[in-house]
């Protein structure tokens, strides 16, 4: 409990430090998602993910300019909590964007204001009006994108706590080339049929099983998020400040 | 009477520099200076109290309580101001006070915006934007918001003009007039020490050279002068940081072992910056007659 307490005093802190770097990026980024997504495509909501990317990206410049780790030693919350709550926070921020890019899209899909576009029989609202009928299309692209992002955004800050923003650029492209080399191996693999058959699942159909596979989802990035941040607390914690 | 800070035989090594058993106390309700060189070890030991820094032995009582396992606990009745600000600094002071408030039990908001006030510091100003003494002050007005019994300050008055050390010397000298209260204040500008401090320690390479009453330090050192030839042999050895010029020497000595000196020699009170000057020196003229 009083860990829990002290990791959302943190978060607390962490988005009252970015809030005044982030907020009027937030409302011009979400004005201009909210009104192309009305009016255009559903799949421009899923772009509200960089508005999470506001709120985190300013934290670790701020705090390494500004000295945080002599604050971080002074106030009174254990070491492990104020890593752990970054990043939790990292995660809260996508989720929050995941949630409004859901609720924006369904308000786009049952307002369909592509109606009051002019010249309805154009090629260009044909074309809208397409994007407004495949809704696996942004189901997926908004859970696709929050996973992405928040994980990405996870590993490279436990990267930047460990091993300093410095050398983080390193392993993020060192990271990347064993990712393709991986890659490159299992598509060759594949195109001289020495992979057995992998049977991809099907994304459920309806609104109930996908709510649950959202959910599911979720819950495993948010575990992944947990495990970066607790790897990372137990690095610093032997560390001095 | 009791202390507010007890540090008994504290180790710390890094490459090339360690605090070699360092053991002082401070009392409730007095000042105590805390002064040595660049490289003493004066910020390692505040680093070590803070458990910022991790003691190799050694044992740090805060409030009573142990600086590692109690470190939570004493970091609430704490107030730590720094030689730099460490806060956002693209933040105001209201937005300052908004992000510390949830971390303290006893933060008062009423009395941290009395002591802006008090202070003369703008609320809508970045902190980032405001001058050294500023900053100092709004350090010291969160301390106090949260009504800090301990503070420490590492080189407070470093970089700040004479105004502004005079009045942080002040907020200082107010703040103590609660005796439950303490001040622990690193610095090597001597003349603020010689002013507001009841008790010094003197740290240098690491180990505490002095620790007690600034007064009995004021009594228990003396610079003396005069012809190398009239130094009594066996008080030679006493001298510290012996300096010997064309037309004479000067050097640092215990007034206890001033009984006996020739009249020729002439000696006055030692200030607490002639001393930390002699202790330097004494390291240089070992060293020299080493390699002599």
């Amino acid at each position: 409990m009083k860990r829990m307490k002290d990791i959302l005093k943190v978060m607390k802190f962490d988005f009252l430090t970015a809030k005044p770097l982030a907020f009027r990026a937030f409302i011009i980024v979400a004005v201009i998602c909210f009104v192309l997504s009305l009016f255009f495509s559903p799949l421009i909501s899923s772009y509200i993910t960089f508005v999470a990317l506001i709120f985190v990206i300013p934290l670790q410049s701020v705090a390494d300019k500004c000295g945080f780790n002599k604050l971080y030693g002074i106030l009174p919350v254990k070491r492990k909590n104020i890593t752990r709550a970054r990043f939790l926070y990292v995660f809260l921020a996508h989720f929050l964007s995941e949630l409004l890019e859901g609720v924006l899209a369904v308000i786009a899909f049952n307002l369909k204001m592509y109606k009051v576009l002019p010249n309805q029989d154009g090629e260009a609202v044909q074309l809208i009006k397409k994007s407004f009928e495949d809704t696996t299309l942004i189901y997926v692209m908004i859970i696709g994108v929050f996973a992405f992002f928040c994980l990405l955004f996870s590993y490279m800050e436990m990267l930047a706590q460990i091993f300093g923003r410095e050398n983080e650029m390193k392993i993020i492209l060192i990271t990347l080339g064993v990712m393709t080399a991986a890659a490159i191996l299992l598509s060759v693999l594949n195109s001289y049929d020495m992979l057995p058959p992998i049977n991809v699942p099907k994304l459920p159909e309806d609104i109930g099983g996908r709510a649950i596979f959202a959910a599911v989802l979720n819950i495993v990035v948010l575990g992944i998020c947990l495990l970066f941040g607790e790897i990372t607390a137990s690095r610093l914690a032997k560390r001095e400040l | 009477m009791e202390n507010i800070l007890e540090i008994n035989g504290l180790n710390k090594a890094y490459d090339g520099f360690a605090l070699k058993d360092v053991s002082f106390s401070l009392p409730k309700g007095f000042i105590m200076g805390f002064v040595g060189e660049n490289g003493s070890g004066k910020t390692t030991t505040i680093r070590s109290i803070l458990n910022m820094a991790k003691i190799d032995s050694g044992k740090i009582a805060v409030f009573g309580l142990d600086s590692v396992s109690d470190t939570i606990e004493i970091k609430e009745r704490l107030g730590v101001v720094f030689d730099s600000l460490y806060l956002a600094e693209h933040l105001n002071v209201k937005q300052i006070e908004q992000q510390l408030k949830p971390f303290y039990k006893d933060w008062d908001s009423e009395e941290f915006f009395r002591r802006i006030k008090e202070f003369d510091l703008p609320d809508n100003k970045k902190v980032g934007d405001f001058s050294k003494g500023m900053k100092m002050k709004l350090m010291i007005a969160i301390a106090l918001s949260h009504k800090a019994e301990l503070i420490i300050l590492d080189e407070p008055t470093s970089g700040l003009d004479p105004v502004a050390r005079d009045e942080l010397l002040d907020i200082l000298t107010e703040y103590i007039e609660n005796e439950n209260r303490g001040v622990l204040f690193s610095t090597h500008i001597t003349a603020d020490v010689e002013r507001i401090a009841d008790y010094v320690t003197i740290l240098h390479n690491g180990k505490v050279w002095y620790t007690g009453t600034k007064d009995e330090l004021a009594e228990g050192y003396a610079v003396i002068k005069g012809a190398e030839n009239d130094i009594p042999s066996e008080m030679k050895a006493k001298l510290i940081g012996f300096h010997a010029y064309r037309n004479g020497f000067d050097a640092l000595i215990k007034t206890d072992d001033l009984a006996g000196i020739p009249d020729t020699l002439e000696y006055e009170k030692a200030s607490i910056d002639e001393i930390l000057v002699y202790i330097a020196k004494e390291d240089k003229y070992e060293k020299n007659e080493r390699h002599s």
